[in-house]
């Protein structure tokens, strides 16, 4: 439990940290929103009209202490440009991205554990040998560049699925309570909807893990392999068991414990990530917010995406590392460990 | 040198060393080799496809693609290393300042680089460049901030360790001074972790710098970077492919390279991996 | 002047009268529009943007507008007007059969809300009516503008103020003005409502069948814009029928596909010139005439035009286009690079370095720009290119010390008038200290003068003399160079019928004329 508290509270610090340098970066940045949000032909009157009501007049300080009593109270403040409360604003596009995300991870733990548990165990033979290069190659890949390929082969030249957007035509007016456009159609029962959304996540997702799930291989079968040198796989083996229930029994869940913080991380980096595949893909989400906020220096909006991306991926941290902590003093109490 | 000629296993790792060479050295005198100049434009010849006299095909604007890649070269992996050198520098340092002073503030600090640890470096990198303008400054400046933890852990770990050994304590008996234990013992002794870790990174470093390029708040033009040089040719994939795939390519193969290059030396390299090679695979 | 302005809106009255009730035709078929920015928001005060007026242009009705193709204003939700003498009052009379998408009717009530509503929201829009003072409710079918001081292009001006049903937001005034409300919400009298607004995906916009102007001829029953960065993704889309209009594709893929009857390339007329400003203010060498008269003569526009812009656009002759009243042409250098180097010489600015800021974002600046530093290359002066983004670029014109060597900005007119592209552009009062788009900080007393003069005169061949003076003094200082005047090309299938470029309405497009096959 203080274990809990101490991951709690330097998250928060942290969280502070990061709040006061993107606020004192775009603050001290050296662009002015207020002529672009007050048009062409203002007259330099009506922008420092605009100025004052922005705020942007007064000291850094004032400026800072009045944006951090605003999200205490969890306004993140309006958008020059959209009007909206940006926290409205993050909450629609945040589930896109989010949704795409959580594809890609699956399509990583999926791929990751099982082939790093194998590599593991048939670990310097040729079949280890092969995987290990196809690791090495995702690795090198460049997102953005398989995006655009995957795009151009398999969506435009084979059109075996869909080239942009999130939904097909015939699904555009769709919308659910969720936001997340895969459980908005599983909860109104339209399957089609969801087979639609699935298919247009396909190259998005595709992309977007690759880089990681090459990663991801090696990690877990790095753990594994430690796992596999520990006493007490001698031990059973010694008794006799077989090996696929030492696999799976033992080894796996307590190998993959230390690749759960990793795989925290990644959330956290791929949803860094999105905007890469977004612009290409032509699909909604905070990577699109963020770049236009930042094409039009809308600095609430700015530090509203680095804080938000900044929670989630703290979030996704202290969560994997809450579950590992939960998990590991179950092997600590097993007989096996020194 | 014969003990690292002695590294490379298979032919793989051998062309992966060859291909990681021809890179750099590419990057250290590609620019003399260069048939045209990089930054000449020429609208007449513009998108024509690879022939003899561009072998890699013009781009948009009627420049070279392959005297671009040359000159890329070095503006790429000259980035690159710029990150790994500030971000060794500072991660090192902080992470043996922590070893060194121990108790709270070192606690302090670990968990801090802990939390920290690779804050998503592109929307860092989109707050930087809203602030302090888009240029590939800019870029390096938000992956130095997003990258230094990795090493600082890294240093206190392997640091901290070193310092709990036996000769330590004898040489602290013998009055051997701090400068001393840290350029005789920690250094050389963390050398072959961090040179692992620089291998590796290289190639994720590579591919962040040339994702800022992309998205457009890293190199400017008319900067032949990897990255923007794909930025530049997205939108004529269909038509001039070469525009693309060479820097693409360029990136992929060099990622790649330095990844196999790793590997390799963490296996000559990490103790704790060699350890357990000679004691068998029971342990006994 | 004032005589036949009266007399148009007559006969046009007449006109329609004579065709009446022609065949009403049900709207149908869905059209899909690509374009690349999404917009900021839906709400009328800002509709100086193009990403906002794009939306906006079909789903609300403004009291007078241009049509595409027209460079007057004919009546809309005005049937006629009046200007008094001394052009200080314009008294506009109004339809009386006219439903918002509410079923409210429309009355002068409306008319006048807007603008009380603009004034207090500082709606954007308001920028470009000059001297407007306030507005007047004489009886629910008139309405009286007043003005402050006379001012020319008070009536093309009206071609953006786009009229909101006062009863849906008025309610909402307390929220900043409406402007929180009427970002994601339209109240308007359009032929098209906005029935879906997701900004960072797509925009829907469906048919309104009570529109007073009914619905002869062919049109569509619902257009959506999807949003997409991409050119290759935008062009695949197009291909593959998903989207019927692209007009962001890049120039080469737009004359691959004028060779295929699939598709139709669209080449409108736009009156959108893209300038090189000298900073005229510098301490530096661009403070010098000279040496800007050295620059002005080292962009080759017609390669730019051949290979840029692959012959999409025109060779500008000065920065109003050479079709508008009040354009005198010859008032810029020609491209001498020869010329410019003897002057280099001549003067030891061999070894000069300048520097160019510009927005990468935009390919036709970037690849001019790359143009400027190759020639200049040539004759021994460096270019440096900082990019940077919209905003950043303004704020450093508002100080001399960060202001550049020099600035790429084009002109987006909001109306097809030279006030709306001389005075924006070289008027002192807009340069780029005072957060303007003069950003090569032109201050000329004598031009100013014959550029407000202009501006409060109605007497059009007037305006016309002052602005070609104007025209000379300016090109004769040598402030810029007119780079380019693209033209605005937009490919589409072949299904669709109707598209036409509108020059007062830039970067839209007239979904509410179209239809498709």
């Amino acid at each position: 439990m203080r274990y809990v508290i101490e991951r709690l509270l330097f998250s928060v610090l942290s969280l502070a940290v990061l709040l006061v340098l993107t606020f004192l970066l775009t603050h001290l940045s050296a662009a002015d929103p207020a002529v672009v949000a007050a048009g062409p032909n203002a007259g330099a009157e009506k922008i420092a009209q605009l100025r004052a009501e922005m705020g942007l007049d007064k000291p850094l300080i004032v400026q800072f202490l009045i944006y951090c009593s605003e999200i205490l109270r969890g306004d993140l403040g309006i958008s020059w440009f959209t009007r909206q409360p940006i926290a409205q604003d993050l909450l629609q596009e945040l589930p896109p991205s989010i949704e795409l995300v959580v594809v890609a991870m699956l399509i990583n733990l999926a791929i990751s554990l099982p082939l790093g548990l194998l590599t593991a165990r048939y670990a310097n033979t040729r079949f280890d040998d092969a995987v290990r290069l196809l690791v090495l190659v995702g690795a090198g890949l460049p997102i953005f560049w398989l995006a655009i390929l995957l795009q151009q082969f398999v969506g435009g030249q084979l059109q075996w699925l869909p080239i942009a957007g999130r939904l097909g035509f015939d699904n555009r007016d769709f919308a659910g309570p969720t936001g997340f456009a895969l459980l908005d159609s599983l909860l109104a029962g339209r399957l089609d909807v969801f087979a639609d959304a699935l298919a247009h996540l396909v190259l998005p997702a595709f992309s977007l893990t690759l880089l990681f799930t090459a990663v991801g291989v090696r990690i877990t079968r790095t753990a594994m392999i430690s796992e596999f040198r520990k006493d007490y796989v001698v031990l059973a083996r010694a008794k006799g068991a077989k090996n696929g229930r030492i696999m799976f029994r033992h080894v796996f869940p307590n190998g993959a414990t230390p690749s759960l913080t990793v795989f925290g991380m990644q959330f956290g980096w791929m949803l860094g990530a999105t905007v890469l595949v977004e612009e290409i893909f032509g699909r909604p989400g905070i990577g699109r917010y963020a770049v236009k906020a930042v094409t039009q220096s809308d600095i609430h909006a700015v530090v509203g995406v680095v804080l938000t991306v900044g929670v989630v991926f703290l979030l996704a941290n202290l969560l994997a590392d809450i579950a590992l902590y939960l998990i590991s003093p179950l092997k600590h109490r097993s007989p096996s460990t020194p | 040198m014969r003990r690292l000629l002695s590294y490379p296993r298979s032919t793989i790792e051998w062309s992966a060393v060859v291909v990681a060479c021809l890179i750099v050295l590419m990057a250290l005198f590609g620019r003399w080799f260069a048939p045209f100049d990089a930054l000449q434009i020429d609208f007449r010849n513009k998108l024509k496809a690879p022939s003899f006299v561009h072998l890699l095909g013009t781009d948009e604007t009627g420049r070279d693609v392959l005297s671009r890649l040359l000159f890329g070269a070095q503006l790429t992996l000259s980035s690159t290393l710029t990150v790994l050198v500030i971000v060794v520098l500072i991660g090192c340092t902080i992470g043996l300042f922590s070893a060194l002073i121990g108790g709270a503030i070192d606690n302090l600090l670990m968990r801090l680089a802990d939390i920290w640890l690779g804050f998503p470096p592109l929307i860092l990198a989109l707050g930087f460049a809203s602030a302090l303008g888009a240029s590939l400054e800019a870029a390096i400046l938000a992956l130095v901030l997003s990258w230094w933890p990795n090493y600082a852990r890294l240093t206190r770990m392997v640091a901290s360790d070193i310092l709990a050994r036996k000769f330590i304590a004898s040489a602290d008996a013998l009055g051997v001074p701090l400068t001393r234990k840290i350029f005789a013992y920690l250094i050389p002794n963390a050398f072959d972790v961090m040179i692992v870790q620089v291998s590796l990174d290289v190639s994720a470093v590579m591919l962040a710098i040339s994702g800022l390029s992309f998205i457009g708040v890293g190199a400017q033009i008319p900067a032949p970077e990897w990255g923007a040089m794909i930025a530049d040719g997205r939108s004529y994939v269909s038509k001039a492919w070469w525009i693309v795939s060479a820097p693409g390519l360029m990136i992929f193969l060099t990622a790649v390279s330095f990844n196999i290059i790793g590997d390799m030396l963490r296996r000559e390299l990490d103790p704790t991996l060699r350890r357990d090679r000679r004691e068998g695979p029971a342990g006994a | 002047m004032r005589k036949i302005e009266k007399l148009v809106p007559v006969c046009v009255a007449i006109a329609s009268l004579m065709v009446a009730v022609p065949a009403m035709a049900a709207p149908t078929g869905t059209l899909v529009i690509a374009d690349s920015e999404t917009p900021e928001n839906l709400d009328p005060a800002n509709a100086t943007n193009s990403t906002v007026d794009e939306l906006l242009i079909g789903d609300y009705d403004t009291l007078v507008q241009f049509t595409a193709g027209e460079t007057t204003v004919s009546p809309r939700l005005a049937k006629s007007w009046e200007v008094s003498a001394d052009g200080l009052t314009y008294t506009f009379h109004l339809r009386d059969d006219v439903l918002f998408h509410d079923g409210t009717k429309f009355t002068a009530d409306d008319v006048k809300f807007t603008f009380d509503r603009l004034v207090a929201a500082k709606g954007n829009v308001l920028n470009d009516t000059g001297p407007y003072d306030s507005a007047e409710v004489v009886d629910p079918t008139t309405v009286k503008l007043h003005l402050k001081s006379s001012f020319g292009p008070f009536l093309s001006a009206m071609s953006r103020i786009y009229i909101v049903n006062k009863k849906l937001v008025e309610p909402h005034m307390s929220e900043d003005n409406a402007r929180t409300w009427l970002a994601v919400n339209e109240a308007g009298s359009g032929p098209y409502i906005v029935t879906s607004y997701k900004p960072t995906e797509a925009v829907d916009l469906k048919a309104f069948d009570k529109y007073w102007g009914g619905w002869s001829g062919k049109h569509v029953a619902e257009v959506v814009f999807r949003y997409i960065t991409e050119p290759s993704t935008a062009l695949s889309l197009l291909k593959s029928g998903e989207v019927q209009m692209a007009p962001k594709i890049n120039a080469e893929d737009k004359v691959a596909l004028q060779k295929d009857p699939a598709y139709t390339i669209d080449v409108g007329k736009a009156a959108t010139p893209m300038f090189f400003d000298f900073n005229t203010q510098s301490k530096g060498l661009t403070g010098n005439k000279l040496f800007r008269q050295m620059l002005s003569m080292t962009f080759d526009r017609q390669l730019h035009l051949d290979q840029v812009l692959l012959g999409f656009g025109s060779i500008p002759d000065g920065p109003l286009p050479a079709d508008w009243p009040g354009h005198v042409g010859g008032t810029e250098s020609k491209f001498d690079l020869d010329a410019a180097k003897k002057l280099v010489d001549d003067n030891g600015w061999k070894g000069t370095t300048l520097t160019v800021r510009y927005l990468p974002a935009i390919a036709e600046e970037q690849q001019a720009v790359e143009q400027l530093q190759s020639n200049l290359a040539q004759i021994g002066i460096t270019l440096k290119a900082e990019g940077m983004t919209f905003p950043a670029q303004a704020a450093t014109l508002q100080k001399l010390e960060t202001t550049s060597d020099i600035n790429v900005i084009y002109s987006f007119p909001t109306f097809p008038d030279p006030h709306a592209i001389l005075n924006t552009d070289y008027n002192s009062a807009f340069d780029g200290f005072k957060g303007g788009y003069n950003w090569a900080n032109y201050a000329n007393p004598a031009v100013d003068t014959l550029l407000n003069d202009a501006a409060s005169s109605s007497d059009q061949a007037k305006r016309v003399d002052l602005y070609q003076q104007a025209q000379k003094l300016i090109g004769a200082d040598y402030p810029a160079i007119t780079a380019s005047l693209p033209g605005f090309v937009v490919a589409m299938s072949s299904k669709v019928v109707g598209y036409k470029y509108n020059v007062a309405h830039h970067q839209t497009y007239n979904y509410m004329d179209i239809g498709l096959k």
